[in-house]
């Protein structure tokens, strides 16, 4: 008996032992594409390799994918797609895992760092100069078939390649603008059609926020624009409207670092003068992303940013519910119809749309990857990112695919119930006027530009909208700090 | 003779020290692997990662390189005020609402104390996510916010908690201040508790007031939980990272990033793992000296 006890008790202690090293097995398998490792390429840019599937293809293969909700219902989908795939390629396995917005972009980067992402991620096309550092993210440009590439909007796909490499397939390209209520711009006397086909200069614009303010004594009931400027979403505001300040880019097309123009100065004082008119909240630095979207339903403002199509779908679930006398509309909200807004030009300067892209990249792990599980990487890529999958994911999300394949699917795919077409029309537009892809841009430049705008920009600008600084000292900040980073031939002097 | 007993006798006495202590082995095996592999192993490999600048696949060797950037770099200095700061302010107030709460509850009886402590402890066990999310809504900037109607009734007007620079390190601190005495009231209790009662009845007997009996017998009885409460308290303060993340992201104008927050940007943000190493062990070495001085001035006279 005193034996038994003492076998268990050390069965216990190894067990323990034991679950102390689990989780430190390197589980890499998927990336070196199947069991067999033997045969392993020298280098990831592998000689070209067709579509076609080879008696070395058709070996068993699985895929990991690590997707976030991309659009509303894009989760629910999942094993349906992977079904499918497997249907096409019937040696290909597509192990798909979701992740909520919240965590996927963290989760992803331990996972890099870890040197075991997966296959493919889901990520945003400013974004990959951090990963093309970490020398995991893949250069799809030998493993995707021409076929493949071609049916892509080249501009769109543009904004995966940096240099000579190509490192996604874009989902779709949304346009990051404003977005306002049907009715208020109404009652303000603006004519938005007019707005959404022409466009409107910042003059124009700072009238007609002033126009939708509604006052009741000395408070403001309404205010005529709300924009999230909580932590990093101040960003957002900044990037968007810069791009039609004359800086399309942070860098201009000979390198030089263009937030030292004096553009940059003059829009920073314009766009202070809009909290200044009382048009936007003085509080406008601490409101985040669901504030201001509780507010323009409960009516406290009548243009809002930042503005995507996809609004468009909530407003009116939420216009529904009202209707429908549902307890889970939001409280307080009135009926507001969505109306797609461009951001004004500034200066004279043409309208540069700020285009959202984002797609599927593809990550190798530590180990050597074979050619061919790259190669069956990028047929999943495809498959995700174009034809029907690329249809529905951008009808959920109110926009138009960027792929032909996906338009061509789209007239098998039922259309939202009372979408507003001036808002599509819009919407295209507004895709039309993204600005032409950077791949001239190095990662080691665009890292540095990401620490000024995290470390320097952001912060500065929250304390200028907070009223605490100038907008000439929030210029004086960056200017200097893009003199360290980049030297005084390094900027723009105008 | 007398060798061959001396030598059985060794023998006998190892054979003991060994069956009566291989158990006692076995079973601190499993914590002390943990303690190497999760604890002793990532220190020593974030000092080794500190000299390197961390790629996954190649790792390149840069000296000191990401210490003298931490040197220079003004916001890892404003950071380090920062959280001076706000842990200079918290950690005291804190310990003394902890005290004075902890001194409140004991002579309640066992199921009131039960109640007051479940209820103070409960933020502990909540999702700091859903907690930030109530202290979002509490500190809402617009003249509708919980906290801003609440300050209007005394005439003060609407303010941007969290937004401006003047009040978002003292919206944190208030946050830090109203959501964090769980466990330290529990100790305090605890230690509250272990007093024998013969002390305060001998004190009534000498017609010692409610205060000579907390600064005559209270306070030294508790000194090693107070000096203990207190070491904890600056060294969990000096990482605080949760509350500045999910609240203000370290805005505005940096005015409450904190070493941690640092530290997770250059980690996690900008993938420069050398560089974060590197800022934890200085951080490490801060907590080091404070502690040091801490003990130096206020542990005379405490044994554990």
């Amino acid at each position: 008996m005193k034996q038994l006890k003492k076998g268990v008790a050390i069965l216990l202690v190894m067990v323990m032992s034991l679950m102390a090293f689990t989780g430190c097995k390197k589980e890499n398998a998927a990336n070196d594409g199947n069991n067999d490792s033997t045969q392993k390429p020298t280098t990831t840019t592998a000689p070209n390799t067709d579509a076609q599937p080879t008696a070395e293809a058709a070996e068993p293969d699985t895929i990991t994918v690590l997707l976030p909700p991309v659009s509303p219902t894009y989760q629910d989908y999942f094993d349906e797609w992977a079904k499918e795939f497997n249907e096409l390629y019937p040696n290909l396995t597509l192990n798909i895992e979701a992740a909520s917005w919240e965590d996927v972009g963290q989760k992803l980067d331990v996972q890099v760092q870890a040197g075991s992402p997966p296959d493919i991620a889901f990520v945003g096309a400013g974004s990959i100069s951090k990963y093309i550092d970490t020398g995991l993210l893949v250069d799809i440009s030998d493993y995707a078939t021409e076929e493949m590439l071609n049916d892509f909007d080249q501009n769109i796909l543009n904004y995966y390649r940096n240099g000579d490499g190509l490192y996604g397939m874009p989902a779709y390209a949304e346009v990051h603008g404003i977005g306002g209520n049907r009715e208020m711009l109404e009652k303000a006397g603006i004519d938005w059609r007019k707005v959404q086909q022409e466009g409107w200069t910042f003059e124009e614009f700072r009238e007609a926020i002033k126009k939708g303010v509604v006052k009741e004594g000395d408070t403001t009931k309404t205010y005529g624009f709300v924009f999230a400027c909580s932590g990093v979403t101040a960003a957002d505001y900044l990037n968007i409207f810069v791009k039609n300040a004359g800086m399309p880019d942070i860098f201009t097309k000979d390198l030089k670092y263009a937030y030292t123009s004096k553009n940059f100065l003059k829009l920073l004082e314009a766009m202070r003068t809009l909290i200044d008119d009382g048009s936007m909240p003085k509080e406008l630095s601490s409101i985040d992303a669901g504030k201001r979207w509780n507010m323009f339903l409960t009516g406290q403002t009548m243009i809002t940013g930042k503005g995507l199509s996809v609004f468009e779908r909530s407003a009116k679930l939420n216009n529904d519910k009202i209707d429908a006398n549902d307890g889970s509309a939001v409280e307080g909200s009135i009926k507001a119809d969505y109306i797609i807004l461009p951001v004004p030009t500034f200066f004279g300067n043409p309208m540069q749309a700020a285009g959202a892209i984002d797609g599927y990249v593809m990550f190798r792990g530590k180990e050597e990857p074979k050619a061919e599980h790259l190669s069956n990487v990028a047929k999943a890529m495809y498959f995700l990112a174009s034809g029907e999958i690329a249809a529905i994911t951008c009808n959920d999300l109110y926009i138009s695919p960027v792929c032909q394949t996906g338009k061509d699917a789209m007239a098998n795919v039922e259309k939202p119930e009372g979408k507003n077409e001036d808002n599509t029309k819009a919407a295209e537009r507004l895709v039309s006027m993204i600005s032409a892809a950077r791949t001239d841009i190095t990662p080691e430049l665009g890292a540095k530009a990401q620490r000024i705008a995290d470390e320097v920009m952001v912060p500065k600008f929250q304390a200028l909208l907070a009223n605490e600084i100038t907008p000439q000292q929030m210029y004086d900040a960056v200017k200097q700090a893009a003199i360290e980073a980049f030297g005084e031939d390094g900027i723009v002097v105008d | 003779m007398n060798k061959v007993k001396n030598t059985s006798l060794h023998a006998r006495k190892k054979r003991k020290l060994t069956n009566e202590s291989i158990w006692g082995y076995i079973f601190i095996l499993a914590p002390l692997l943990v303690f190497l592999l999760f604890t002793l192993y990532p220190i020593l490999d974030a000092f080794i990662i500190s000299f390197q600048k961390f790629k996954p696949l190649k790792t390149e060797w840069v000296g000191l390189e990401n210490y003298t950037k931490t040197f220079k770099s003004s916001l890892f200095y404003q950071s380090l005020i920062n959280t001076v700061v706000y842990t200079g302010i918290t950690v005291p107030l804190s310990m003394l609402m902890s005290f004075v709460i902890s001194i409140l509850i004991v002579p309640l009886t066992k199921k009131k104390q039960n109640f007051f402590k479940a209820a103070y402890y409960l933020p502990a066990i909540a999702s700091g996510v859903a907690l930030s999310f109530v202290w979002k809504w509490i500190y809402d900037p617009l003249p509708s916010g919980l906290l801003n109607r609440l300050v209007s009734f005394f005439g003060v007007d609407n303010q941007n908690w969290l937004g401006s620079s003047n009040t978002a390190m003292f919206s944190l601190i208030l946050m830090a201040l109203l959501s964090s005495h769980g466990s330290t009231i529990i100790i305090y209790i605890a230690a509250l508790l272990g007093i024998d009662n013969s002390y305060y009845e001998s004190a009534d007997i000498d017609g010692a007031t409610f205060f000579e009996k907390i600064r005559y017998i209270v306070l030294p009885l508790v000194k090693p939980t107070t000096v203990f409460l207190l070491i904890t308290s600056v060294i969990g303060s000096f990482q605080v990272f949760q509350n500045a993340y999910l609240m203000t992201g370290g805005g505005p104008d940096n005015k409450t990033t904190m070493v941690g927050l640092l530290i997770f940007n250059n980690a996690f943000k900008y993938f420069e793992y050398g560089q974060a190493s590197a800022q934890a062990l200085i951080l490490t070495v801060i907590i080091g000296i404070f502690t040091f001085v801490q003990f130096k001035i206020t542990g005379d006279n405490v044994e554990y």
